[in-house]
């Protein structure tokens, strides 16, 4: 079939400019195919380079066509410090980009869209060995997205766009595209000449058609060097991603060890039950959780509290990410408070 | 191979600017692909077989670029204006230049004259002595699709220009000046004047003379004694325009005129963006408008003119910000730009 596919439009393609009067009516004949079936791929990807002006005007028109929709669904991906890029690859906010952006599963994370809007998500799974991983936009609207390369059609030497918000959002600029070509590719890596800087990673890799097809990890340490995380790598872990599993070991994103999270209260029990909190940490995941002293811990996680060191071993057996919710009595009224174990 | 995974880290911190990003990871690659996984040199995007199909375009870059030379060594490119000889250039990296030498074509011209500068475009005029150029054609607008092919010199040889490729990448728009536009001067903290106590190397200040010791009196005419004033005369300023300055030195007033330059520009410290850019351009920010593009030329192509694939002029290659932002000026302004500067007395 993709043989078939790939020699079919290259026949029909090279006779385009040797007859130009029939292209008209060949692009008529081709039209209903297009719409019913994948995009076309471009004839000018099966040449060995461009050789005149049509073929060099057949890219630039694929790629301005499908430039728009590729670029809506682009976002920038804050955590904490940093920022990468991400792509939306389905109507209910789902995201992919890569381990070492998301950092891991679980984590709270800003997804920026092209306009600026800011909205909150959530890290699923992570490919620790490859970099791939896939994040959830938690608010509820239909999201602009694309489509994935599902029957991995693209060849080396094939024209693709890099999207990406290199350096950081910067809403005047918009992310940043670059055109180039497959110059390498592996099972879990594929090498383009599409220039990537810090703040891309993350962000996608286009074929003409407008299907995603990779996601930057790294660069070389020469110019010319940019590597992407096949698409194929995602779709294979897919379940796994969307359960929000790690993957793999290293070296992109390391898996949160358990009992080396950190909360940041000091407590002592009550004799009625119940901890008190005697102090909060500065700048610590308590502090942040807004824990004031003199709160009784009633509950974590719905299990009664006690003993401090009932508190010490339930934390112990936790990692960092890893989701708390306490149920506490401030001057009498009780609240709960939902946090994330941070690390030490 | 060996990898190294990053962490998110903040970037520079002395840059307004500057956003925090996550760099990429660097990845030295010492084991080869085996060779049918892996793209010819030639075929790749910056090779000679892909770049053969922009040949009109190189015809035209080989008449309307010009070669600006430091004695021996290609310093720069420009543009060709006028069949007479004018030329515009990137003023900031022509200030370097020792020996002035200019190719146009086939045909070398030992003397160059530098006519005007706009500071604020940092482009200069410059003239040589030919009556036969061919100027460039202007586009009649850069307001163009963002995936639109352009191209720009390449390396050249004495006699031969090649060209680069890429598209149009990003919304023209504003670089505001990174970091602030700055004097270069570092006051002295607890003194109750604003006395210099150091005068950075690259800067404004240094290229006035201006001195270890010296007492800022006023900018632009406005008294200045405190930090914070000087401050807000500085706010909306731009780099590349100029700031006059009266200062004190050894018990006499005197005035100088300070290049005020952005700040940014003026550090020495590489964040890991600049770190893995190669050689950019060192003035790249503080433009009223740009159009983004992807060529990653060496830092020498800048000056020259940016081509559509009718070989028109859409623009002038500004600056090479990072390794994957160029910066050209939109054919509007540069057509203005063109038209002031031949009119300068």
């Amino acid at each position: 079939m993709r043989g078939c596919h790939r020699d079919g439009t290259l026949v029909v393609c090279r006779s385009f400019h040797e007859m130009k009067h029939l292209l008209p009516c060949l692009l008529t004949a081709l039209l209903p195919w297009a719409a019913s079936a994948e995009p076309a791929r471009p004839y000018v990807n099966d040449k060995k380079a461009p050789e005149n002006r049509q073929d060099l005007d057949a890219i630039q028109h694929a790629l301005t066509q499908v430039l728009p929709a590729a670029r809506n669904a682009t976002v920038c991906i804050e955590l904490g410090e940093g920022s990468g890029s991400g792509v939306i690859v389905s109507e209910d906010g789902l995201v992919l980009t890569a381990a070492h952006v998301a950092s891991g599963v679980n984590k709270d994370l800003t997804v920026v869209l092209e306009d600026g809007r800011k909205l909150k998500a959530v890290s699923l799974g992570v490919v620790a060995d490859t970099d791939a991983a896939m994040v959830r936009i938690t608010e509820k609207e239909k999201f602009p997205f694309v489509d994935l390369d599902r029957k991995d059609t693209t060849r080396l030497g094939d024209w693709v766009f890099a999207l990406g918000h290199s350096g950081g959002f910067d809403k005047e600029r918009g992310s940043v595209v670059r055109l180039g070509r497959l110059v390498r590719m592996a099972e879990s890596t594929i090498q383009s000449d599409c220039t990537l800087i810090g703040g891309d990673s993350g962000g996608p890799l286009f074929n003409l058609q407008g299907q995603l097809i990779g996601i930057h990890s790294r660069v070389g340490v020469w110019m010319g060097i940019d590597m992407h995380v096949p698409i194929q790598v995602f779709i294979k872990n897919w379940d796994g991603l969307l359960k929000a599993e790690f993957i793999g070991e290293g070296p992109f994103v390391k898996k949160a060890e358990k009992g080396k999270g950190f909360l940041g209260l000091a407590t002592e029990a009550r004799s009625e039950g119940g901890l008190k909190v005697t102090k909060v940490g500065k700048d610590t995941p308590a502090a942040k959780a807004d824990f004031k002293e003199d709160d009784v811990l009633l509950k974590l996680n719905g299990s009664e509290l006690k003993t401090r060191e009932q508190l010490q071993e339930t934390l112990k057996e936790m990692a960092e990410g890893d989701p708390l919710e306490f149920d506490v009595l401030r001057a009498g009224k009780p609240l709960t408070i939902k946090l994330k174990l941070g690390a030490r | 191979m060996s990898c190294v995974p990053a962490n998110p880290s903040p970037s520079n911190l002395n840059s307004v600017h500057a956003k925090l990003i996550i760099p990429a990871i660097i990845l030295a690659i010492v084991a080869h692909a085996p060779a049918d996984q892996s793209l010819e040199t030639a075929f790749r995007t910056t090779g000679p077989t892909v770049l053969a199909a922009f040949d009109a375009q190189r015809q035209v870059i080989q008449k309307c670029s010009a070669i600006i030379y430091d004695g021996r060594a290609e310093a720069i490119c420009g543009v060709v204006i006028s069949p007479t000889g004018h030329i515009l250039t990137k003023a900031s990296e022509l200030k370097t230049i020792k020996k002035l030498g200019v190719t146009v074509d086939e045909k070398k011209y030992p003397e160059a004259k530098i006519l005007a500068i706009d500071d604020q475009w940092d482009v200069a005029l410059i003239k040589i002595d030919a009556s036969d150029l061919t100027p460039v054609a202007y586009a009649p607008t850069s307001a163009v699709s963002q995936g639109t092919w352009v191209v720009a010199n390449g390396t050249t040889t004495r006699t031969h220009r090649r060209v680069l490729a890429g598209i149009i990448s990003a919304k023209i728009r504003e670089i505001p000046t990174s970091g602030g536009a700055a004097l270069g001067v570092k006051l002295k903290l607890d003194a109750k004047e604003l006395e210099i106590d150091d005068v950075q190397e690259k800067s404004g200040a240094k290229e006035a003379g201006l001195q270890k010791g010296d007492v800022i009196l006023a900018i632009d005419g406005k008294p200045v004694t405190k930090l914070d004033e000087v401050g807000a005369v500085l706010k909306d300023r731009k780099a590349g325009t100029i700031a006059k300055l009266t200062f004190r030195r050894n018990q006499e007033e005197k005035s100088a005129d300070v290049r005020l330059m952005a700040r940014n520009e003026m550090s020495e410290e590489l964040n890991r963006n600049d770190a893995m850019s190669g050689a950019f351009s060192e003035r790249r920010s503080g433009f009223p408008r740009i159009l983004q593009h992807d060529i990653l030329g060496a830092r020498s192509i800048v000056g020259g003119p940016l081509l559509d694939l009718e070989g028109r002029c859409i623009g002038m290659n500004i600056a090479r910000a990072n390794r994957a932002e160029s910066f050209a000026i939109p054919v509007e302004d540069l057509k203005a730009l063109a038209e002031r500067l031949l009119k300068t007395p």
